[in-house]
């Protein structure tokens, strides 16, 4: 291979092993080649003086112990976040705990209209009960609720887009989950309306949403 | 600031030492590692990253065992101090904890895990800046690590020379300095770490030693004049 003084700087950024063998050899009669070799060698041997691998024999106990402690820390909320989950709206005001549970006992007569709902050979009384009052005042106290975590959603969206931290892509990526499987069980909800179960299983992916933007906010503040 | 000062001849600063380094890549990148080799280092790598996800404490034991003393001796020469850099790396530890769910396998474990360190120091720098509130002037003069004194070295003038020299380089020019030389790791790594490309980090290191070397290097009417 044929190199000359030119060639020297493209091979000290990304040469092949043949390019510096060449550039050896071309140094081997270049007085100004060999010494930038030579000083680039040197600075990597002088790298080697920032090398200090002394043992701190506290400092994994300690990251242990605080890992332990974070592990711990979780559990807790993750066991709370259960248990929240099992009641009613817990972050929630007054209010709207109050029309949450308002909701609540209407779907609850719903279901219970329907379940024990005299046999009809007509399909118009059930659509009748499709459109009842009751269902209505569930589905606008939903739409507040949606509301309410929208604003809240406004409130976390520039911690979560001007932040770059694995913490926040994680709540990104959950987001998303949570905003597909809303997607999916709003779908199935408006195809069979006074079905109980999807509705609690929206509520409770609202209240999930509900509780990750709040960690954001919490994270921002 | 007097670097030319404490400039010597190569020749005396530097003792001779092996010719090749321990990582051959910018001497001989026919030195990669085998196939072989390499899968089962993705394989260490993915099951210290799985162990790590369920939660098992002794697998974090085993990442710091592995790559503890390299995490603090980077956060050391990002920071400038051993307490500090201990902080940085049982901070990195609980970020790691905090969000290995995340951990996709996009990059290794070990690679991720030192990107979130790098992180981790230049928020710390960050803050100790804006606790110190001081003059602008000043802030310039405390954005570049203060060295302290280490355990002793070969050549403790050398060690002081790089590093006053290192402080002046640009943010990543220092980060690829140091992972690639000081540290050992491969451009490949460095530019997961980085989020730069591979290209990137190789220009980067040469721009590095570039500038280091006009620091470092004596001028030559002083070679000619002070030869002692």
């Amino acid at each position: 291979m044929n190199i000359n003084c030119n060639d020297r700087d493209r091979i000290l950024e990304d040469g092949t092993p043949a390019e510096w063998a060449a550039l050896e050899g071309h140094a081997a009669n270049c007085a100004n080649c060999a010494e930038e070799l030579r000083a680039w060698r040197s600075l990597s041997e002088a790298a080697v003086e920032l090398r200090d691998y002394s043992d701190s024999p506290t400092l994994w106990p300690s990251i242990r112990r605080s890992l332990a402690a974070q592990a711990t820390a979780s559990e807790q909320r993750q066991a709370r976040w259960s248990w929240h989950s099992l009641s009613p709206l817990p972050h929630l005001s007054f209010s709207w705990q109050a029309a949450a549970a308002a909701a609540f006992v209407l779907l609850l007569m719903l279901s219970a209209g329907w379940l024990l709902r005299p046999p009809t050979k007509s399909p118009q009384r059930s659509t009748g009960l499709l459109r009842s009052k009751a269902l209505a005042d569930v589905e606008s106290a939903e739409t507040a609720y949606v509301e309410a975590i929208n604003k809240l959603a406004a409130e976390a969206k520039p911690q979560l887009a001007n932040s770059e931290t694995p913490l926040m892509a994680n709540y990104r990526e959950k987001l998303f989950v949570l905003d597909s499987a809303i997607g999916d069980l709003r779908a199935q909800a408006g195809q069979n309306p006074s079905n109980a179960h999807l509705r609690f299983e929206l509520l409770a992916m609202y209240q999930e949403k509900q509780r990750t933007l709040e960690e954001i906010v919490e994270e921002k503040r | 600031m007097g670097m030319m000062g404490l400039a010597l001849a190569w020749e005396t600063r530097i003792p001779p030492v092996a010719q090749r380094e321990r990582r051959v890549e910018p001497f001989g990148k026919q030195a990669a590692a085998s196939d072989s080799v390499a899968e089962t280092i993705r394989a260490e790598d993915l099951a210290l990253a799985t162990a790590c996800q369920s939660g098992d404490l002794h697998a974090y034991e085993r990442l710091y065992t592995l790559h503890g003393a390299r995490m603090k001796n980077l956060a050391r020469n990002i920071l400038g101090s051993s307490m500090d850099a201990e902080d940085a790396v049982q901070e990195t530890f609980l970020k790691v904890q905090r969000s290995v769910g995340s951990f996709r396998g996009q990059s290794s474990f070990v690679t991720w895990t030192f990107r979130i360190l790098v992180n981790t120091c230049y928020d710390a720098r960050r803050s100790r800046l804006r606790k110190k509130e001081v003059a602008v002037e000043e802030e310039r003069e405390d954005a570049t690590p203060r060295p302290e004194p280490r355990a002793a070295s070969a050549h403790p003038t050398l060690r002081m020379a790089l590093e006053r020299a290192l402080a002046k380089l640009t943010r990543h020019q220092r980060d690829v300095f140091l992972l690639y030389e000081v540290e050992g790791f491969r451009h490949g790594e460095i530019s997961e770490m980085l989020e730069i490309s591979e290209a990137a980090s190789k220009n980067t290191l040469f721009q590095a030693k570039k500038n280091l070397r006009q620091m470092l290097e004596p001028p030559r009417h002083s070679d000619a004049s002070g030869a002692r």
